[in-house]
């Protein structure tokens, strides 16, 4: 072989292996060409709503996403399109997956919000809470004392503590609306001991207390109809009648007024606080759960 | 000698490679989707699954699959789909004898019970896996008003392990412990609370028995007294509780004959979920 053959063949060899490294190179490129219009794609879905079909999508993503690129951010997409839909435990096993994916503190604390704010919403408050003081004590996160109580705060709402509520949002802003409305909720609340001690000394004030005043009317007359009859029969020395009467009849109505009064305090905080969620589902524009 | 080695490595490195990359390439290629698919099925996602599986169907005739998606469809409950799956499934493919005993089963699942019997009377044919579904032609009378076959054709079908359990629930079927309506009101009214007593509740008819006989002695008392007013006081107790007590021995009676046959048709539901339909399982995700 001479020279120049042996220069020829060097060169050739050293062009095929460069070929084969561009060509692989190439195929990377392209491929993570692909995914990326395969999550824009699944983002698309999820933002016209379409939420199956977003989800399969983000699933073949992860798939065929071997290098995991992104694990995280699919993740996080499933578990929010899970939650618009409603399926709440899958949602949190899909911001799990995102919590194990995330690369950095800012998506382990998002993806870790994620999951109280399902938790918030399907109303296992000792879960989203439990999460915040764990976040609250991580020194990874010191500078997000603010959203801990923000969060804090809504799990309360939904707990219907909106006293605790308003402390949480105060420490947010002084002047926090969702601090207004939690004083404002609370301050409209009737207390229920009140009703019941009311029935207690009265039957039918519990009642008139809260606003049902035909109810209350009902309960003191059959209080005092059976009242009468008990106390007429030991007057009578029918002792037998008077237990029976008494124990038969008006203390069942009795207790039945305190019941009632007890009842209806607690619907009508159920109201006051249905009416104020109502208001923050529809008209609040901060973040919600 | 080295431009061959060259040329071998080129081949090699470019030309065999090149056939995986381009499936890599695109994740939407027909052998992708039906790695997705797979990988669906065997994470329980099942309706992604038959979707994604009828997709690459769209482009290629594979029975697996076409099986696969009636499993998928059987699954998730949709047994019309299933059954339509399963129906589509030629004579001479590997899986007609699993397709037909999945049909079955869906249509059997799908509560449709009369359907089901005349089907399989049309189609019967007597092989062992056939012979499995007997059975579950004979469990379908356990769901239906119809008269039960004789109990030695019943039994025919089941093996020995099987055969007191089935007993049981022939026993079960023809002779249900059921409570007489009328025996019960009548009971109650001839005795306040006996009518409870008799359909099983027992503390309710103690205390139907005695609220009305108190109440009973106590108007008596007071009429005889000249207490007028209690006597028709506790009268209208007594009216009270002893219409209430007939039209609760009535209703409890009701709920005891519904609750015997709840609990039967969950007890023979169980029974076959345990046994998978008399089906056999499929393990498509070793």
């Amino acid at each position: 072989m001479t020279f120049v053959n042996k220069i020829f063949f060097y060169f050739l060899f050293v062009s095929l292996i460069a070929l084969f490294f561009n060509s692989n190179s190439f195929s990377q490129n392209e491929f993570q060409k692909q995914l990326k219009i395969q999550f824009d794609f699944a983002k698309e879905l999820y933002n016209k709503e379409e939420y199956f079909d977003a989800i399969t999508e983000l699933k073949r993503l992860i798939f065929f996403d071997k290098e995991k690129e992104y694990s995280y951010s699919a993740n996080e997409l499933i578990g929010e399109t899970y939650k618009m839909g409603a399926k709440f435990s899958d949602a949190i096993q899909y911001f799990t997956l995102a919590v194990i994916h995330s690369t950095n503190n800012e998506e382990l604390f998002n993806s870790k919000i994620e999951i109280i704010r399902v938790n918030i919403l399907r109303r296992t408050i000792d879960r989203a809470l439990s999460l915040l003081d764990s976040l609250d004590s991580d020194k990874r996160f010191s500078n997000k004392k603010i959203d801990i109580s923000y969060w804090r705060g809504w799990a309360y709402i939904f707990e219907d503590k909106w006293n605790k509520a308003a402390q949480e949002f105060n420490k947010v802003d002084s002047d926090h609306e969702l601090k207004k409305l939690s004083e404002q909720v609370e301050n409209s609340k009737y207390s229920v001991a009140e009703a019941k001690i009311l029935s207690f000394i009265f039957p039918g004030a519990g009642q008139f207390y809260t606003g049902n005043y035909i109810s209350g009317i009902l309960s003191f007359g059959w209080n005092l109809l059976w009242g009468y009859i008990t106390i007429n029969s030991f007057i009578k020395d029918r002792i037998f009648d008077g237990i029976v009467v008494g124990e038969l009849l008006w203390l069942r109505f009795y207790r039945g007024n305190l019941q009632n009064a007890e009842k209806f305090a607690e619907e009508k905080n159920k109201e006051i606080s249905n009416k104020a969620l109502n208001f923050l589902q529809f008209e609040y524009n901060g973040p919600k759960p | 000698m080295i431009p061959t080695i060259c040329l071998v490595f080129l081949f090699f490195s470019q030309a065999f490679p090149q056939k995986d990359s381009s499936d890599y390439f695109d994740i939407n290629s027909t052998s992708n989707i039906k790695k997705f698919a797979d990988y669906l099925f065997c994470a329980d996602d099942y309706l992604r699954a038959a979707l994604e599986y009828e997709k690459y169907l769209s482009s290629y005739y594979n029975d697996t699959v076409e099986f696969k998606i009636g499993l998928s469809y059987s699954r998730i409950g949709n047994y019309s789909k299933a059954i339509e799956w399963f129906n589509k499934i030629k004579n001479n493919s590997g899986f007609s004898n699993d397709a037909r005993n999945e049909y079955f089963k869906s249509l059997f699942q799908s509560g449709d019970y009369y359907n089901f019997r005349k089907y399989y009377s049309e189609n019967i044919v007597n092989n062992d896996k056939i012979r499995n579904l007997d059975k579950l032609f004979y469990f379908s009378y356990f769901f239906t008003d119809d008269e039960l076959p004789p109990r030695n054709d019943f039994l025919n079908p089941f093996n020995l392990k099987e055969e007191n359990k089935i007993n049981e629930f022939y026993q079960r079927k023809t002779n249900p412990p059921y409570k007489s309506v009328a025996a019960a009101v009548i009971m109650s009214s001839l005795i306040p609370g006996s009518g409870k007593i008799y359909t099983g509740q027992i503390g309710d008819g103690i205390i139907a028995a005695i609220a009305t006989g108190l109440c009973g002695y106590l108007a008596y008392d007071n009429f005889k007294a000249k207490h007028n007013f209690r006597g028709w006081v506790f009268s209208g107790l007594i009216a009270f509780f002893y219409a209430g007590n007939i039209y609760g021995s009535a209703a409890s009676a009701q709920i005891y004959n519904a609750g015997i046959q709840f609990n039967f048709q969950n007890d023979v539901k169980l029974y076959l979920n345990q046994q998978n339909y008399f089906t056999p399982e499929y393990d498509f995700c070793k």
